[in-house]
């Protein structure tokens, strides 16, 4: 496999030579000779400088960082980024895996010159960045005969929508009940079972938004009598209770030993042993 | 005045003296009153009211906190190696280990029987709720609900009610008097200890406004009582270790150092903990016992975090150092600058009124059946109102990703969205505690908070003082983290600009804060497990701030939740000091007197007379020599106690038959120790005729060199020693060494500073 990604690279790279010589001399010149008399010298002695190959691999990094992004922003909204991107995304995977873990000819490899040979590290940073958003977004979640069945029975949802639409709701409300149901139980059982890829999310959840909000279709509140009634009956328990329970009882009455100072004086004066308490 | 009194008749003339204060039976004295017109009256019946809290009650006793240093304790003293001392010391050291390993185990097995609990009763009403609420009939969720609530809380309360009522509430009041030196009978008993933990998970599970961390500090109390001791009276199983701590003294603190262990466990607070027991609960601290006190807390808090881990499935990970988890405040939006530190201050200032007093004032309920009742109706009552807030809140908040731990409910709001009402409901009150505390800004609105602070404020205050046993602690830190919660988008929505540091969490934690302290009124301590439990040291001084404030705001109105429950129990409690206008008071007018007194060589017949008179439930008995024949007041040579002479009665120590029989054993301060602490009564020893006539010779036993002070002692100077010393008697003597009184404990704590200056409580039987 690598062996063969390798050759088509190789052919690549021969076609893309030109290329390379435009795009340097199309690169403008940077802002910063306008304000810097002096800029940094273009080259540095033979040993520093990268190779052409890390040159190659880091100009099909450009091109290809540059596809994908495009289709993630593209597909942004409504979320299509799983649907769309991912054969791009793993296009870019080849190409930085062929930066860090390969080898190029004459044994070299660009992963040191290319990846971590200042503090800035562009290229590592710019694609671990959009790793992290390719792994937040869980496009990676293995598709299974739920997924497929999700799709066709949310599409025929929609399609029910988008029948009714224009009439009125509450015949709209009735007739897709049935398979808007189905969907929402299927999303519900997926979610559970494992991790979700944000298109299927966010379908789902315009979806609902469209149910909920633009048809109106939640359930009313239309249970509040007996709801009232049973729980103002369980207020009212404790009325008679403690009620009752006042009327037929009373409060505890307590015994008083009656010894303040004044009483210890009276004894006192009289002689008399009287008990004590200790 | 004076002629009012005098034209009244004798009924209503006493009725009159006891309703005034103190200070006017002075201003009679100082008139000359004739004051022989009571006394007839003392011959007659005692005098009925009604319970409340200006009552001391007769039926405590004090617990032996100071030395016998009698000769049989000089004689084992003497006899003991240096290894047998060394060997003491690492027991202690080995008890304090048990004690925290076996509070923090049970802390676990209360965490995880409550979460397992709960988690199917949760499953089960949301289920049904989602069923009822498409298909219609949601009052018959509401009943189920209601129904499974009872049933849970109905099995708390039997327990509680039937068994062990001393197991009802948190037990902190109960520790704080045991470890105050007030003997609360069965309050470290081992079934206590059981009721105490189911009832506990039945009443958390039975979802009352109440939460499981106060009833861990009883918990660890009752372990301590129990392990140190290395045997179980109830099981009836001996062990034969640990035999030298068989004695209120060293019992004592290892019962600090289990409640210590207890608070460290319920909040993952070691340090607050050995606090929590040095402000709250052991009035006679040493410094020796620090050190063990936390090495208990910290095994306590560790013990609990490993099983934890393992429960969790990431055995090693110590991240669950408490009961309840505040969960981590660190991220930049709480933090603080020093121009909110006024804001908090004034949250700490407008905290709610504790009410709860006046619940406990009115309780009529007695009888055990009616308990559980009263138990039962909470719970329904508690449930139909959770239902109805939540069934009629509008507020519907986004389903936050993976926040699978809170059981959330949707009902009538828009699909992928849920009832934010039942978040803080429909949830165990820890989980509640913490989604206000961290949830982003924004989940709950303002109405809801209001609505829900509101509600929960009264079933709290209904549920507290029911038969169940239950903390306070959690329902306080909730209505707090509610309404500060409130104060946060309140602000947040004032200052819309800068709403960046208006984070709500931070208030809520505020809030809770200034509310727990509004309700149990501890500074020091509950500063230390608040910061403990928040993680962070930085919120130390607004915490401790606002603390200040809210008992400084509370203390003006009235006490703290567990003063007027030991006040309500009749309970002679010694505050931290004597109270401040009672110099003028001497010890002669607070003495009891005359007291019964014993010779050094007594009759058996007189002692076992002595001792079953039920009026005079004496404990103490100064031993007395004769000087010179008559009346003369005899010498004070030491001081016995009950419970010696019961032990003495039953081995039958009396002269004549050490006499006749030679060969008899020496009577050992062991055999004081298997008798503790249930000394039988004087009813069940049985001292035939003959015996009665012998004698006993009390030298060899009692104390011979009791504490005693001269008659001119003022009350404050007594109070003193009986704090620091952990005293139970202070015989008073006079310039002779003649007895004259003797102080105990009841006769110091019935003065206390009221609203119209020194008052004086009566004393009450049962």
């Amino acid at each position: 496999m690598s062996q063969h990604k390798n050759s088509l690279l190789l052919a690549l790279l021969t076609l893309n030579t030109i290329y390379m010589v435009q795009a340097d001399s199309l690169n403008p010149a940077p802002d910063m000779s306008s304000l810097f008399s002096t800029s940094l010298m273009s080259s540095f002695p033979e040993d520093l400088e990268i190779s052409g190959y890390c040159k190659e691999l880091l100009f099909f990094f450009k091109q290809r960082y540059v596809t994908f992004v495009d289709c993630l922003i593209l597909a942004a909204r409504p979320v299509k980024v799983c649907q769309n991107c991912s054969s791009s995304y793993s296009m870019l995977q080849d190409i930085y895996r062929n930066i860090s873990d390969q080898v190029g000819p004459g044994n070299e490899s660009c992963r040191d010159s290319l990846l971590s040979s200042d503090r800035l590290m562009v290229v590592y940073q710019l694609y671990s960045n959009l790793q992290d958003l390719w792994t937040s977004s869980n496009c990676e979640s293995n598709l299974t005969n739920d997924t497929l069945n999700f799709l066709s029975t949310l599409n025929q949802t929609l399609t029910c929508f988008e029948k009714y639409q224009l009439g009125n709701h509450t015949e709209l409300c009735k007739s897709c009940k049935k398979m808007y149901g189905d969907v929402n139980k299927l999303y519900g059982r997926m979610e559970k079972n494992d991790t979700m890829c944000i298109d299927l999310e966010d379908a789902m959840n315009m979806t609902r938004r469209l149910w909920s909000k633009n048809f109106n279709c939640s359930l009313p509140r239309d249970e509040t009598v007996p709801v009232l009634a049973v729980s103002s009956f369980m207020l009212f328990l404790p009325v008679i209770f403690y009620l009752s329970s006042f009327l037929h009882s009373e409060q505890k009455k307590r015994k008083l030993i009656h010894r303040s100072l004044l009483d210890r004086y009276s004894i006192k004066a009289a002689g008399d042993g009287i008990f004590s308490v200790r | 005045m004076m002629n009012s009194v005098m034209t009244l008749n004798l009924q209503g003339f006493l009725f009159l003296f006891y309703f005034l204060p103190p200070r006017s039976y002075l201003r009679f004295l100082s008139n000359k009153f004739d004051l022989c017109v009571s006394q007839e009256f003392l011959r007659g019946r005692p005098k009925e009211i009604p319970h409340n809290e200006k009552l001391l009650s007769l039926k405590f006793e004090s617990l032996d906190y100071d030395n016998i240093e009698n000769q049989l304790f000089l004689d084992e003293e003497r006899r003991m190696s240096y290894m047998g001392f060394r060997c003491l010391e690492i027991s202690r050291w080995v008890i304090c280990a048990l004690i925290g390993f076996l509070t923090g185990l049970i802390a676990c097995f209360i965490d995880i029987v409550v979460e397992q609990v709960a988690k199917v009763k949760y499953n089960v009403i949301k289920e049904n709720i989602e069923t009822f609420t498409e298909a219609g009939g949601l009052s018959i969720s509401l009943i189920l609900w209601a129904v499974l609530n009872c049933s849970f809380v109905i099995v708390g309360a039997i327990l509680v009610a039937f068994f062990e009522p001393i197991a009802a509430g948190s037990g902190i009041p109960q520790i704080k008097c045991y470890l105050n030196g007030v003997k609360i009978p069965r309050v470290v008993r081992l079934k206590t200890l059981v009721v105490k933990v189911c009832g506990v998970i039945c009443s958390v599970v039975g979802g009352l406004a109440v939460g499981k961390e106060g009833p861990m500090i009883h918990s660890g109390g009752v372990v301590a009582a129990g392990v140190s001791q290395g045997r179980s009276t109830s099981l009836k199983r001996d062990f034969k270790i640990f035999e030298y701590f068989r004695r209120d003294t060293e019992k004592r603190d290892f019962v600090s150092a289990g409640a210590a262990a207890g608070v460290s466990a319920a909040f993952g607070a070691p340090v607050g903990g050995v606090l929590f027991s040095l402000e709250e609960g052991a009035s006679f601290w040493n410094q020796m016992l620090t050190w063990r006190i936390f090495f208990a807390s910290m095994i306590s808090t560790f013990t609990l975090n490993f099983v934890l881990s393992v429960y969790h499935k990431k055995p090693g990970e110590l991240s669950n150092p408490g009961l309840i988890n505040f969960g981590r405040f660190e991220s930049d939006s709480l933090a603080y600058t020093f121009y909110e530190i006024p804001l908090f201050i004034a949250m700490g200032a407008e905290l709610l009124l504790c009410l709860m007093s006046a619940v406990l004032f009115c309780r009529y309920v007695h009888r055990p059946c009616l308990q559980v009742m009263e138990a039962t109706l909470v719970a329904a009552v508690t449930a139909a109102v959770s239902f109805t807030m939540i069934y009629f809140s509008n507020d519907c908040q986004p389903l936050a990703p993976d926040n699978t731990e809170v059981y959330q409910l949707q009902l009538f709001c828009a699909d992928g969205e849920y009832n934010s009402m039942a978040t803080a409901f429909f949830n165990t009150p820890e989980k509640s505690v913490t989604s206000l505390f961290h949830d982003q800004p924004g989940t709950y609105n303002p109405l809801t908070l209001g609505l829900f602070t509101l509600t929960y404020f009264f079933l709290a205050c209904w549920t507290y003082g029911l038969a169940v046993s239950a903390g306070v602690f959690i329902p306080s830190l909730l209505i707090g983290a509610a309404w500060g919660r409130l104060c946060g988008i309140l602000l947040a929505s004032i200052f819309s600009s800068s709403s960046t540091w208006a984070d709500p969490g931070k208030y809520a934690l505020i809030g809770a804060a200034a509310q727990l302290g509004g309700i149990v009124r501890m500074t020091l301590s509950l500063t230390v497990i608040l910061v403990e439990a928040t993680g962070n040291v930085t919120y130390g001084l607004p915490i401790m701030l606002v603390l200040m404030t809210s008992k400084i705001v509370g203390d003006y109105f009235q006490e703290g939740l567990y003063d007027i429950h030991i006040k309500l129990q009749s309970v002679p409690f010694l505050h931290w000091e004597a109270p401040a206008t009672s110099h003028w008071l001497t010890a002669r007018e607070v003495m009891s007197s005359p007291v019964t007194c014993l010779n050094k060589i007594e009759k058996v017949g007189t002692i076992v007379d002595i001792l079953s008179n039920t009026s005079t439930n004496h404990n103490g008995f100064p031993v007395v020599v004769q000087v010179m024949e008559g009346d003369v007041p005899a010498k004070l040579c030491g001081l016995i106690l009950r419970s010696q002479l019961i032990v003495l009665l039953k081995h039958k120590v009396f002269v004549e038959l050490a006499r006749s029989r030679l060969t008899q054993r020496k009577l050992l301060l062991k055999d004081f120790r298997d008798a503790y602490p249930r000394f039988p009564p004087i009813q069940s020893i049985h001292v035939s005729q003959d015996e009665r006539e012998c004698m006993m010779d009390l030298t060899e036993f009692m104390n011979p060199t009791p504490y005693t002070v001269p008659q001119e002692t003022s009350l404050p100077r007594v109070f003193k020693l009986f704090r620091a010393l952990g005293l139970r008697h202070l015989v008073v003597v006079d310039d002779e060494n003649r007895v004259v009184g003797l102080v105990s404990r009841k006769d110091l704590a019935r003065y206390h500073l009221g609203k119209h200056g020194l008052e004086e409580l009566h004393l009450a039987q049962t």
